[in-house]
């Protein structure tokens, strides 16, 4: 019986257990953080290299609120965002979670798996199945499956409605997100409500106004938010969709196109990591606010074992 | 009234059926476009665009050594994600639910953060952190098979890769810790384990469903990621399965996609097939990821 | 080993769980902690395992201070309520594991696997799982697993609460049994009193934290230090009542109200005599019905307990319990007359509630 632990135990367990863990936190989170900050404030370029750039301070920022096309980047994405969420992420899923409780137990389960495949399908495969579905006659099948029936004129769709399909591509897969949450939120209504309300006689219709939106609302809240978030930051499937093109950049994208796209030629480093900052900086308060509001601290246990 | 309850019975599966269809027929269209020579919407055509045409040619990709060289990169990439992440979530994961050390709150908050907090946003600037960490002997660019972990290397895609997964992967592993009882780890630290063993022997084989659900989504993350690979690797048509269609998809006029759909599903059958054998253990993800929340 | 529990004290945040606590444990012996959950008594078990670090106080094991000891260098076993059995390993596993870590020889844990199998009667069920077994069978895999190592200290947190009435009363007799073969100082820790009383060598009677009595169950049976204790302590639980302490030519009297009274023998002379309100205690199978004399009452329920059946009826303002032999046939509404063993009788202090007769 001795004060020193054998065999590796000791005060500072935690911190080995943790140290992996920090690491890559570090370099791959509060590191990028510091660096996108830091850049913004410079003239760094392919033309400056790593060497020749200078600090000039909010001169990025200026620039951006001068520019152009920041409005019109900005235009675009507050609208891909709203159309998105609002027609996708909270509809079309409020709408799924509806329709697969409340048919067959099986069948529901089954749409549902089939509405996860987008978001666990790889994304340009994911995609590549859209531009087939937008692509011209006689191929796309669009065109061959309502366009040519209805005897309209065919078209490459993508470029026509490029809009119509980045909310498309995007909301398909973000849609998954509130059904889950929805669907187990309604499956978690006790039944004796269910049956109290049937034996009321009120509709389904009736039952969803006044029982399922009322306990779907934290849930919805909770999408609301998280998705606003998301998609506001998100571009993978619109570099592979379009690259921007049609008028399909949205803030993300132009950042990331600024500071990374090898087309351009020069890489403005600065103004890249200037519009960057803008979201990384919404992406913290929202975070922050997020853990608040939501209160996940009441989710922490305190350890039953404090021996060392 | 019969024709009401028909109606009630069968409207909800016809308007499940109308809004899912595109997902349904863009699944389809891949199966049979990558076994003909064109399609014209769902319909297998010839070159004259008669109907048939049925073929495997499509398939000749996998004669190319590109094809496995991405492949192979890719596999390498997923499967060390999925242990990065399996085995970095599981010790952080670890210490957050079950040991008492100042600033656990602080670390659970960050945890919780990080987890909502977008990360895609910091891309560019991690760009900048590969650049240094080439300049790093050894480490940066002269490892062997993953290169390194510097840019341009497919070490440097996996760390980044695993980094940005470690918020869900350590709250999901400290939610599946945080079921398993006390008494059992009090069992084994009375037995005479240090915390570590206890961590090894006792622990970690109680959460093996977590740890299941974990992998597969690590590797299916892995499998399928695009922006990373894309962003730090130069030869785009030369890193992974993903960035190789996108060349290819890129390239392509719609004439010849059916030779693209058949790289595409090339890429989506291990996806598939997990999907169908492990969806218990994958929406336990969805829903544990979440449920932090809900 | 002895044990020495020195003002051990536990707070988490803000709550006292554990309040200064004094006990001393002697080679050899078993001691109860008994208290209604939520007392108090796991914390200070599991203090003394070494999981939880004491607030404030010592704990000394053979007069050597471990409180900063992890749990593995205090040679202890320990048996949970929840088995705590690992579910990966088979039951040879589960039994040797503590020898595993100790890094001894494959044929020593064979041999004492087999020892320790044997003297549980396990012998059988080596190669199953935990799942596989029944929870009586489970609890003698932990008792094992807790005993191979042979631990200088045994400690038990209600390990047979979920086992079914009848399992509990025989490992009741085996684990003391087992104790007193062994001669391992034990603690167990349990909210059943019956437990406490008939397998402890000294029961330690813990409520909100604070430690209410340490004594035989004799003692703590006969002599209840305290309210709580009398309440607590004893089946059917001792009738309580309001009484009112007279002394009139040269006798003292509890008065029950509405004219029924009570003398008290000479032997349960009161500490202090309190002229006035106490409260007075008496066991129901200490109070007699169908004699000659005593105070006549009317029977407002009966329950039948199998050997006995439990009587309520009122007695002054008070409601009285107690047993009468079924052969009785007593049934609601009948009239009888009790007589009261005051030698067996009880005074508390209303405001205190400390007893009168002992400290």
């Amino acid at each position: 019986m001795t004060e020193k632990t054998t065999g590796g135990g000791g005060k500072y367990d935690w911190f080995w257990f943790l140290l992996p863990a920090l690491i890559l936190v570090v370099i791959f989170f509060f590191l990028p953080i510091i660096i996108t900050f830091f850049i913004s404030g410079t003239n760094m370029s392919t033309a400056t290299g790593f060497q020749n750039w200078k600090w000039i301070g909010l001169k990025n920022y200026q620039r951006i609120s001068s520019h152009p096309e920041t409005l019109e980047h900005l235009w675009l994405t507050v609208k891909y965002v709203a159309f998105t969420l609002v027609f996708f992420n909270l509809g079309m899923s409020l709408v799924i979670a509806l329709l697969t409780t409340h048919i067959s137990r099986g069948v529901g389960f089954l749409f549902r798996a089939v509405w996860l495949l987008p978001r666990i399908t790889p994304v340009v495969v994911y995609v590549m199945m859209w531009r087939f579905i937008a692509a011209d006659a006689p191929y796309g099948i669009l065109n061959q499956i309502i366009i040519k029936p209805l005897g309209l004129k065919t078209a490459n769709w993508l470029p026509m409605a490029p809009f119509l399909f980045i909310v498309l591509v995007n909301g398909f897969i973000g849609a998954s997100f509130g059904m889950i949450l929805f669907s187990s939120a309604i499956e978690s209504i006790p039944k004796d409500l269910m049956m109290a309300s049937l034996v009321d006689g009120s509709s389904y219709l009736q039952r969803i106004r006044y029982l399922i939106i009322p306990h779907l609302r934290w849930p919805l809240l909770f999408v609301t938010t998280f998705q606003t978030l998301s998609l506001m930051t998100s571009f993978e499937q619109i570099l592979v969709l379009t690259d921007g093109a049609y008028n399909t950049e949205v803030w993300a994208l132009w950042a990331y196109h600024k500071a990374l796209s090898t087309y351009s030629g020069n890489l403005q480093w600065g103004f890249g990591t200037a519009l960057a900052a803008i979201l990384v900086t919404i992406g913290i308060v929202m975070a922050v606010i997020y853990m608040r509001y939501f209160k996940f601290e009441e989710l922490v246990q305190e350890p039953k074992i404090e021996t060392q | 009234m019969r024709f009401k309850i028909f109606f009630s019975r069968f409207v909800p599966y016809l308007l499940l059926i109308v809004v899912t269809l595109p997902i349904i027929i863009g699944y389809v269209w891949i199966l049979i476009s990558t076994f003909s020579t064109r399609t014209y919407g769902l319909l297998p055509v010839d070159k004259a665009g008669r109907p048939g045409g049925w073929t495997l040619s499509n398939w000749s990709f996998l004669s190319k050594p590109e094809i496995w060289m991405v492949t192979s990169n890719t596999f390498i990439l997923a499967s060390g994600l999925t242990i990065g992440v399996v085995v970095v979530s599981m010790m952080a994961g670890y210490a957050l639910s079950r040991i008492k050390f100042p600033g656990r709150k602080a670390f659970l908050s960050l945890t919780l953060i990080l987890h909502a907090f977008p990360t895609v946003t910091l891309l560019i600037a991690i760009y900048f952190v590969l650049r240094w960490i080439s300049v790093i002997p050894v480490l940066g660019r002269g490892l062997p098979i993953i290169g390194g972990f510097g840019y341009n290397t497919l070490g440097g895609v996996i760390l980044v890769s695993l980094a940005l997964q470690l918020p869900l992967g350590i709250w999901l592993m400290k939610g599946f810790f945080d079921n398993v009882s006390w008494d059992m780890e009090r069992a084994a630290l009375i037995d005479g384990c240090s915390r570590f063993r206890t961590w090894r022997e006792v622990m970690v084989p109680q959460i093996r469903p977590g740890i299941a659900a974990l992998s597969i989504f690590s590797f299916i993350q892995g499998w399928g990621s695009f922006i990373i690979p894309y962003s730090y690797m130069v030869n785009a048509n030369r890193a992974t399965i993903a960035t190789y269609l996108n060349n290819l998809l890129s390239e392509t006029a719609p004439t010849n996609y059916s030779m693209v759909a058949a790289v595409g599903l090339f890429q989506l059958l291990p996806v598939l097939v997990f999907y169908i054998f492990t969806q218990k253990y994958l929406l336990s993800i969805f829903a544990g990821g979440v449920k932090g929340a809900a | 080993m002895k044990v020495d529990i020195v003002n051990l004290t536990k707070k988490f945040g803000g709550i006292i769980a554990v309040d200064s606590i004094n006990l001393d444990i002697k080679d050899g012996e078993f001691v109860a902690f008994l208290g209604p959950s939520g007392c108090g008594k796991t914390t200070t078990l599991l203090m003394i395992a070494g999981i939880y670090k004491p607030t404030d106080g010592d704990i000394l094991f053979d007069g050597k201070r471990v409180n900063n000891f992890p749990p593995k260098d205090r040679d202890i076993g320990m048996v949970f309520q929840s088995y705590a059995l690992y579910p990966h390993m088979s039951v040879f596993q589960n039994l040797t594991y503590p020898l595993l870590i100790k890094k001894r020889p494959r044929e020593e844990m064979k041999k004492e696997a087999q020892r320790v199998a044997d003297m549980m009667g396990i012998g059988h069920l080596l190669k199953r799982r935990p799942g596989q077994l029944s929870g009586g069978q489970q609890q003698r895999v932990a008792l094992g697993r807790a005993l191979i190592k042979k631990p200088r200290l045994l400690l038990f947190d209600e390990p047979l609460s979920n086992l079914d009435a009848r399992l509990r009363i025989s490992m009741r007799g085996e684990i003391k049994k087992l104790q007193k073969d062994l001669g391992i100082t034990s603690i167990y820790v349990t909210h059943d009193q019956i437990e406490a009383l008939t397998m402890a060598d000294r029961i330690a009677v813990i409520k909100d934290g604070v430690l209410q009595a340490y004594t035989d169950p004799e003692d703590l049976h006969d002599r209840p230090k305290t309210l709580f204790i009398a309440e607590f302590i004893g089946n059917p639980p001792m009738n309580l009542f309001d009484v009112e302490i007279k002394s009139e030519a040269g006798r003292v009297y509890a008065n029950l109200g509405n004219g029924a009274r009570l003398a008290i023998p000479e032997s349960r002379k009161l500490k202090k005599l309190v002229e006035g309100k106490v409260k007075m205690g008496i066991r129901p199978q200490d109070i007699h019905a169908g004699s000659e004399d005593g105070i006549s009452t009317e029977i407002a329920l009966v329950e039948p307990m199998g050997r006995d059946d439990l009587i309520v009826s009122k007695v002054g303002n008070a409601e009285v319990h107690f047993l009468v032999d079924p052969i009785m046939k007593l049934r609601m509404g009948d009239r009888i007359k009790l007589r009261f063993d005051m030698e067996k009788s009880q005074f508390f202090d209303i405001k205190t509630e400390l007893s009168l007769l002992w400290d």
